[in-house]
């Protein structure tokens, strides 16, 4: 396997555009991404694009075919990648993959996403043979209580409290309202938080993310190129995908197996896990992480599952300040999927850039003093989990 | 007059002799429990899969629960006018932990932990005037 840099970062900012197509939005992405890398459009040798059900994609998710239509039809391959809201780190994974192989020496990673307004719905398919259909015909699950419910177990196991749960979001804001790709960037009091409406108990509105839409892109290349063309390279130590154990206990459908152990979103752990063993660090060389914060939950339950800190500790890092950016472990400076909203799948190259501004020390003032380390997570539907372990 | 009781979904639950029960399947060589029924074992370490139908309930335990306090998407199913529900995961003896309502008088009562038990209830009112059924779990 090859090293493989990330030269070349390009965001479109979070929010709702009803005048811009999402090919649109990919394009002022991946027009910035090939400026900061000083490459040209025409030596993409290859472009891996995250694949969205609910915007462009010609109905097919063909999302990559409309980007190089519109970029400028070059010949170059593309692969369109689905994996729910982890597409984003999914179509990264491929691309480092065909850079590491040894197939293209500059590759382009691309997720973009206009995303229907509300709380993100079901497939459509109103059949009995559809899984997801007989769960929400007969219970009536949507996202925001399969968190809630999550969470709710949390509190009873560990006693999280619901100060806790708004400071997490107090956290979000006061680090995303200097983030200039944000969607979301008042600042908020715990006494705001806590008096949002409740959605799905225990989660009230200011903890859990909306939709909104956003493009991000990234230009990845081998060692050879990267030391040509630039003096800030930022380094994969690696780039992992992962899904589901049978038996974790997670219940994403009508009912799972009650699990041996402790229940833990296995897709995550076991993505991020396979990240450290391959980068040959661990979670102590961290300098800071960007993780998907669907809702205040996450921001507990997963630095714990990956080993971070033990159980039920996880609450005493938000209690001390340590995941602030300026903390000893800064979770989600850019201010996280609560103050851009979840634009599905480009969420996971949108983390590659946040991360990667972060190592090269041009994140104003959101920075992490001296970060060396860099780690992102998804997680999609389907039980489709990425990891990404960026350094200097 | 009696209302007509139509379930949800046909086969997926039912009213038997003692009393109401899910209707799943089971792998009798690994033991693990599918609900809606699998005609496979899903196991990846299970080496002679021999699944047989199996009814499940009616005791469990409360493992985790939310409310939905805002009127859901379809094709979630509630009367008008919308009326926050809770929701259960529920562990059964059987080795399956199934989502299901919580049927409970007061809201602020759910107790993670507690028994509860299966009953076939009322989710909505059919287009026809019908009772819509489903399954839900109620404290014992």
């Amino acid at each position: 396997m090859r090293d493989v840099a990330v030269i070349g970062l390009g965001v479109h900012p979070w929010g709702k555009f009803d005048g811009k197509s999402v090919t649109q939005l990919c394009r002022e992405a991946i027009v910035a991404a090939l400026s900061d890398a000083g490459v040209q459009w025409r030596e993409i040798q290859a472009i891996a694009a995250a694949s969205s059900r609910f915007s462009g994609g010609k109905g097919w998710g063909l999302n990559g075919n409309d980007v190089i239509e519109d970029m400028g039809p070059t010949g170059a391959p593309v692969y369109n990648l689905s994996a729910g809201c982890a597409a984003g780190g999914n179509a990264f994974n491929v691309g480092y993959s065909l850079v590491a192989g040894g197939l293209y020496d500059i590759v382009l990673v691309v997720g973009g996403e206009k995303m229907p307004k509300g709380f993100i719905q079901m497939s459509g398919v109103e059949e009995e043979s559809d899984p997801e259909y007989v769960r929400q015909v007969c219970v009536g699950m949507p996202g925001p209580a399969f968190w809630g419910m999550l969470c709710m177990r949390r509190m009873a196991d560990y006693g999280t409290t619901e100060e806790q749960l708004a400071k997490i979001a107090v956290k979000a804001h006061h680090a995303g309202q200097h983030n200039p790709n944000a969607r979301f960037r008042q600042r908020f009091t715990v006494e705001e938080v806590l008096k949002s409406r409740v959605v799905s108990w225990p989660l009230r509105l200011y903890e859990i993310c909306p939709v909104s839409d956003g493009a991000a892109a990234v230009v990845l290349c081998s060692a050879d190129i990267a030391r040509r063309r630039t003096t800030k390279p930022v380094w994969v130590a690696s780039s992992t995908v992962a899904t589901a154990a049978f038996n974790d206990g997670i219940p994403r459908g009508l009912a799972t197996v009650v699990p041996p152990g402790r229940t833990e979103h296995s897709e995550a752990t076991t993505a991020v896990k396979k990240a450290f063993e391959q980068a040959g660090i661990g979670p102590r060389d961290v300098s800071l992480i960007e993780l998907q914060d669907n809702t205040v939950y996450y921001e507990l339950a997963f630095p714990e599952e990956w080993g971070f800190c033990q159980p039920g500790e996880a609450e005493m890092l938000v209690e001390r300040g340590d995941t602030v950016p300026t903390g000893r472990l800064p979770i989600n400076p850019s201010g996280g999927f609560l103050c851009f909203g979840e634009a599905t799948t480009a969420m996971g190259v949108w983390q590659v850039c946040e991360l990667a501004w972060q190592l090269r020390g041009e994140a104003g003032a959101r920075q992490v003093p001296n970060a060396k380390v860099g780690l992102g997570q998804t997680l999609g539907l389907g039980s489709n989990a990425t990891a990404v372990i960026l350094k200097r | 007059m009696t209302t007509n009781r139509v379930p949800v979904i046909q086969n997926l639950f039912a009213e038997t002799a003692q009393g109401p029960r899910l209707l799943g399947s089971q792998c009798a060589a690994c033991g693990a429990p599918y609900f809606p029924k699998s005609p496979v074992c899903h196991n990846p370490d299970c080496r002679e899969p021999q699944i047989e139908e199996a009814a499940f309930g009616p005791r469990g335990t409360l493992w985790s629960f939310a409310v939905q306090y805002y009127a859901p998407p379809a094709p979630v199913k509630y009367d008008e006018p919308f009326v926050p529900f809770a929701i259960g995961v529920v562990d059964l003896p059987e080795g399956l932990r199934v989502l299901g309502r919580l049927r409970v008088d007061d809201l602020r009562k759910i107790k993670i932990g507690m028994a509860v038990e299966l009953v076939i209830d009322r989710l909505c009112r059919g287009a026809d005037g019908s009772e819509v059924t489903t399954w839900k779990f109620r404290p014992v």
